[in-house]
């Protein structure tokens, strides 16, 4: 049992949570603030939808010199400005995914360097404040992975939108909201608690 | 603030020597004070027009249900009208129209401004010849390029007014909701209003010294 290889595997595993806490955070609040910019993407679908539904020569419009076309661009151009700024929400994800992932990477670099000192009794103990190294690196790398893939998913649903493809457009925001996963989250957030008195020691 | 209009002695080739010069920066001054209020009208328009729409949406539904539930059961009598909706309905068709009438007096300035555009181009061909002057007022636009630019606003202003009013006449009486959605779509877009609308008029604030270059 080697203890300065325990204690630095402990402060590093310290710091990756407190970097969960924040990048939790930070996610949080941009997967909230693209919920706007979905509504607007579905609305404006439906505004595209509703104009290819109506034929304008049958309508009072009619005598407006290419009013279709011209409403048609600036419908496409309104779906362009949200879909960029969209765009800027998700480098902003990805710049969390990439802060957890670094992170994690880095707490299990230092781990599998010290193994030979860390040995089964020692990763698994744990005490009344304290959960197991075991548990935490387990938790760290669930975590991980539910960022990772939360972001992949999200990046793919957006890159597979064509300004062309009404439909695709309208069911946008349904599938963008069944992305949730309210309990995996819930998770995180679970674990953070179980780590709380872990990370204010020492 | 913007638009208003103070002589900057930092600026000396809009001096108050030439009358033209004047009236040109003037104008670029008035234009900009125009598509602001234009703007705001807009903004204030907006929610009455999707309340107008819906009100009749919702009253039309209301009545073929009404209709629907009547007919089974007594065929001679006739749907019960919701009569508080007609009521707010002509209400917020006031209101539009109201802002309607603030947008017609809007391009009205703007059509005087054009004339008033025309005349120093005149007063410049009387001048200088068919030409005009040689040196220009600014920084490079001769007087025909602010007439020119005068007139692609106007033109667009007054089409989308056109299409407003045409749609104004319509919204209360459209019952499918697609075509009501096309008319808010038109409403909030304003399809005649170009893009770079804000763009020009940037450049012309810049070219007349309003905005520091």
């Amino acid at each position: 049992m080697s203890k300065p290889a325990l204690l630095s595997l402990q402060q590093t595993l310290r710091k990756s949570f407190h970097n969960l806490e924040n990048n939790q955070k930070i996610w949080t609040t941009v997967l909230s603030e693209c919920s706007p910019l979905m509504e607007s993407l579905g609305n404006l679908a439906e505004q595209l939808r509703a104009l290819s539904n109506v034929q304008i020569s049958n309508t009072p419009l009619r005598n407006f010199p290419d009013l279709e076309e011209r409403l048609r661009f600036k419908l496409l151009q309104a779906t362009d400005t949200v879909l960029g700024k969209l765009n800027d929400k998700m480098s902003a994800l990805q710049s969390v995914r990439d802060a957890i992932s670094n992170q994690v990477s880095a707490v299990f670099q230092l781990y599998e360097q010290n193994t030979d000192s860390l040995d089964l009794l020692t990763v698994t103990e744990r005490s009344a404040t304290n959960p197991s190294t075991a548990d935490m690196l387990e938790w760290l790398q669930d975590a991980e992975r539910y960022y990772r893939q939360q972001f992949l998913r999200r990046k793919t649903l957006l890159q597979t939108l064509r300004a062309d493809d009404l439909s695709l457009l309208e069911s946008t925001p349904k599938r963008w909201k069944s992305l949730e996963s309210p309990g995996a989250e819930e998770r995180i957030t679970d674990t953070l608690c179980k780590v709380s008195f872990f990370m204010e020691s020492q | 603030m913007e638009g208003d209009i103070t002589v900057t002695s930092s600026n000396r080739k809009c001096s108050a020597v030439t009358g033209s010069a004047r009236k040109i920066k003037d104008n670029a001054a008035d234009w900009h004070n125009l598509l602001l209020r234009w703007e705001r009208l807009s903004e204030e328009s907006f929610p009455i027009a999707g309340n107008i729409v819906n009100l009749r949406l919702n009253s039309s539904q209301s009545k073929q249900l009404q209709q629907q539930v009547d007919e089974p059961l007594l065929p001679s009598s006739a749907p019960l009208q919701p009569t508080g909706g007609a009521a707010e309905l002509q209400d917020e068709c006031c209101k539009l129209q109201d802002i309607l009438n603030n947008m017609v007096v809007v391009v009205m300035k703007m059509e005087r401004l054009m004339v008033s555009q025309r005349g120093v181009l005149d007063l410049e061909e009387f001048q200088f010849g068919p030409e005009g002057r040689k040196v220009p007022l600014f920084h490079s636009w001769t007087t025909k390029q602010f007439g020119d630019s005068f007139r692609v606003l106007l033109d667009a202003f007054r089409q989308e007014l056109q299409l407003k009013q045409t749609i104004l006449q319509e919204l209360a009486h459209t019952v499918t909701s697609d075509l009501s959605l096309v008319y808010l779509s038109c409403w909030l877009h304003q399809p005649f209003i170009p893009p770079q609308t804000r763009m020009m008029l940037e450049a012309l604030l810049l070219e007349t010294g309003h905005r520091p270059l």
